[in-house]
């Protein structure tokens, strides 16, 4: 008996995505369900808090996740074109405005929820972003394209951005309400964000700058990509700076910087798909049970605030950017995602101090709700806007 | 349905259709954006005629009815300045080029209507592998007989029309060796090839078409992918060969030689017979897999002919129909494909022997259909 304890322990992450990896091809099968809620749920179930199948998260597992999202952060940070902004100023404006709103409705619920400021904050900022993760995985499973993909990929990729900047700075801002050190304050929120930014922004001009002086090494760039990718969210973690930041800089300088075009792999092929396994598994597995039930109220509302929120802006906009409003708001309906990037956006940031948003009420139901339905929101959204490949899903 | 009246319309006019490719410029890959190119268009009037195709990334223009090339050439600027503004707005890139060189058939999306998933349905995946792009030119006939006499003797000069707009080198992602890969995917259809020698609108009636509408296997002209074709409705002869231009100068270009041509034979008025056919496909191998490099055989005295030089003098006896028709320049870029600058199928190979890859080779087409410069 000790024994088996001992093997069911030893191989319990790779059964665990074994057995996720299944119950996204059966759920996708059978429920016509998006493979990456379906990871999620296997997640939830086997984590330490539930079954107690899992050892609890931590450790290389945590370094493994940041790679997944760091090579999808990647990904899409090379699919935003900076130049449409400028062709069509109206879809900057959707972006800020769809953030903004966000930003400003969450925050009034949790007030109005009886929230303390910084708390409200820092949930407002979380409620911010599109998850990269789950939309670019389900339009690639779907193999999207057209308006709703492009834009929820871009608007995802800025919402983003501005969560993360927002999210630090109101670290930052609590930081210094705490124990009233500026240098501390300033540090987490202005040089983090300036230095992650800086070290992607290097190695968007170092690594394709090197593959050209290698020689048109076209086949390899995956690979090397998918390296420097590894490296620079081991360097950003290690120096406790924003490897999210940096993972999407690295990608948007690198595209706007090549000079030879080649075909990468989308989602970097096999390697992408087996860690986007791992990465559904361990963020659903950072969530308790038990704190669901904390704030559940609060978490019901505020997704619907922001599912109204942002299908209402990209709505408004939908006309003026050069889109039906169906179109405008479906593309709303589309950035639903939130759970992966809003866990790891925490996780990377536990060594402030974890307290800071382990009591956020309302957090851990809000990413579980939306680990299962923002991806199939996704999923809808592009099947009726007719972006997704009919009969071919692979 | 019986086959149309022909209707007559004023001789030597020209209009002209373009399928053009909707990329991602991102990976240069062929993006589903018709239906949203579509809508944005639709907002304002648009300088022509637009309209989608079988996939959804496949849009089609067409201009209205030209005499001169200037006005064909300022109207179809036009549209690709529409074309490239709203593509502009939408984070989608237009370009020509017969083929897109690595697009995988497979992925591509019927456009919905009733008669695309008709086609899809029937030819399978021949219907997603005819996700090839080109230029139609028609050409105004007085009568339906002149339309059937310029329609054989026209086909003794289909290798050059081949030869110049040739822009398809590659397909499925290698270098098919071909400079008009395109064709070889419009030959898979079986009612694709030459029209049947018959000079009499009359006897073209009775004894072809009403005999293949029996058959069950046509319903219309339109069933027919021929190299040229009457179009009984418009009046006009439809020459199909031609790649898509990665320029729509080139496409303004090749219509007035079309123009030309067509005034001289009419002039002309030359012997026609089934004979003329009997190199016809040899030759048209030889202009898709060779280009301008092509030898063809003229099939009255069966003397081989390099292609190139064809062209060239073909060029120089219609200096005279160009000047009475004002399309010099045209003719001058054409001449200037033949002797320096070749076709577009061998700039696009530049493109990738430079060192740009697949994706290169779309962009550099996406910077020419902007510009207007492709050599």
């Amino acid at each position: 008996m000790e024994n088996l304890n001992h093997v069911l322990s030893e191989i319990a992450w790779p059964l665990a995505l074994a057995l996720a990896w299944l119950g996204g091809e059966v759920g996708r099968r059978w429920l016509g369900l998006p493979r990456v809620s379906c990871y999620a749920i296997v997640g939830f179930f086997v984590a330490s808090s539930q079954s107690g199948f899992l050892p609890p998260p931590g450790g290389s597992m945590t370094l493994l996740a940041n790679v997944a999202l760091g090579l999808i952060l990647f990904e899409l940070g090379y699919r935003i074109n900076l130049g449409w902004l400028r062709a069509n100023p109206w879809l900057g404006a959707t972006s800020v405005v769809e953030a903004a709103a966000t930003f400003g409705l969450v925050f009034f619920i949790a007030v109005i929820f009886g929230q303390p400021h910084i708390p409200a904050l820092l949930l407002a900022a979380l409620a911010m972003p599109t998850s990269p993760a789950a939309a670019l995985r389900v339009i690639n499973d779907l193999r999207g394209s057209g308006q709703v993909t492009e834009r929820t990929l871009h608007l995802s990729a800025f919402n983003c951005v501005f969560a993360v900047v927002a999210f630090r700075i109101v670290v930052g801002y609590a930081l210094l309400a705490g124990n009233g050190s500026l240098f501390e304050a300033v540090w987490n929120s202005v040089v983090v964000v300036l230095v992650s930014a800086g070290l992607g922004t290097l190695f968007g001009v170092a690594v394709p700058g090197l593959l050209r002086f290698t020689g048109g090494l076209t086949r390899h760039t995956t690979v090397a990509f998918a390296l420097a990718v590894v490296l620079l969210t081991a360097l950003t973690q290690t120096l406790q700076f924003s490897p999210i930041l940096a993972a999407l800089v690295f990608g948007l300088i690198a595209r706007h910087r090549r000079v030879v075009l080649s075909q990468a792999q989308r989602n970097f092929g096999v390697l992408g798909d087996l860690l986007a396994v791992q990465l559904f598994v361990f963020v659903a597995a950072t969530l308790d049970w038990h704190q669901v039930g904390v704030g559940l109220k609060l978490a019901l509302v505020v997704v619907v605030a922001r599912l109204l929120v942002k299908t209402g802006v990209t709505t408004l906009f939908a006309r003026v950017s050069g889109l039906s409003w169906r179109k405008g708001a479906l593309t709303g309906v589309a950035l639903m995602p939130l759970s992966v990037f809003a866990v790891l956006l925490i996780e990377q940031t536990r060594y402030l101090g974890g307290d800071l948003v382990e009591q956020l009420s309302g957090m851990t139901a809000l990413v579980l709700l939306l680990d299962l339905f923002g991806p199939l929101a996704t999923q809808w959204a592009l099947r009726r806007a007719g972006e997704a490949q009919p009969g071919r899903e692979d | 349905m019986p086959l149309e009246t022909f209707k007559s319309s004023e001789p030597l006019t020209l209009g002209v259709e373009l399928e053009l490719q909707l990329v991602n410029p991102t990976d240069f890959d062929l993006a589903a954006a018709a239906s949203d190119m579509l809508h944005l268009l639709g907002r304002k009037p648009f300088p022509g005629d637009v309209k989608p195709e079988i996939t959804e990334s496949m849009i089609e223009i067409a201009t209205d009815v030209h005499t001169r090339h200037d006005a064909l050439l300022a109207q179809l600027r036009e549209m690709r300045d529409a074309l490239v503004g709203a593509g502009d707005r939408l984070n989608v890139a237009v370009c020509g080029g017969g083929t897109h060189p690595f697009q995988r058939w497979f992925d591509q999306r019927i456009f919905a209507r009733p008669r695309f998933n008709e086609l899809s349905q029937l030819y399978g995946y021949l219907a997603k592998q005819f996700t090839v792009f080109g230029q139609h030119v028609h050409v105004g006939c007085g009568s339906a007989d002149e339309g059937l006499y310029l329609l054989h003797a026209l086909g003794r000069y289909l290798p050059h029309f081949i030869a110049l707009s040739a822009s398809s080198p590659f397909s499925q992602g290698v270098d098919t060796l071909f400079d008009s890969a395109r064709l070889n995917s419009v030959f898979a259809f079986p009612l694709s090839g030459r029209a049947p020698f018959l000079l009499k609108w009359g006897d073209f009636e009775t004894d072809y078409f009403t005999k293949m509408e029996a058959t069950g296997v046509v319903k219309s002209m339109k069933d027919f992918y021929w190299d040229i074709r009457p179009k009984p409705e418009y009046g006009t002869i439809e020459l199909r060969v031609c790649d898509t231009p990665l320029t729509v100068e080139r496409a303004a270009a090749l219509a007035c030689y079309l123009q030309a041509l067509c005034r001289m034979l009419l002039e002309e008025r030359v012997t026609l017979s089934e004979d003329g056919y009997l190199v016809y496909n040899y030759n048209r191998f030889q202009a898709c897999r060779f280009g301008l490099d092509g030898t063809i055989v003229d099939p009255r005295n069966y003397e081989s002919l390099s292609l190139r030089e064809d062209i060239l003098t073909t060029l120089r006896h219609l200096a005279p129909h160009a000047k009475a028709l004002s399309s010099e320049p045209a003719l001058d870029e054409l001449y200037m494909v033949a002797t320096r600058a070749g076709n577009h199928a061998g700039f696009l190979r530049r493109q990738y022997g430079e060192g740009g890859g697949l994706a290169g080779m779309v962009e550099a087409g996406v910077r020419g259909f902007r510009s207007g410069v492709a050599s």
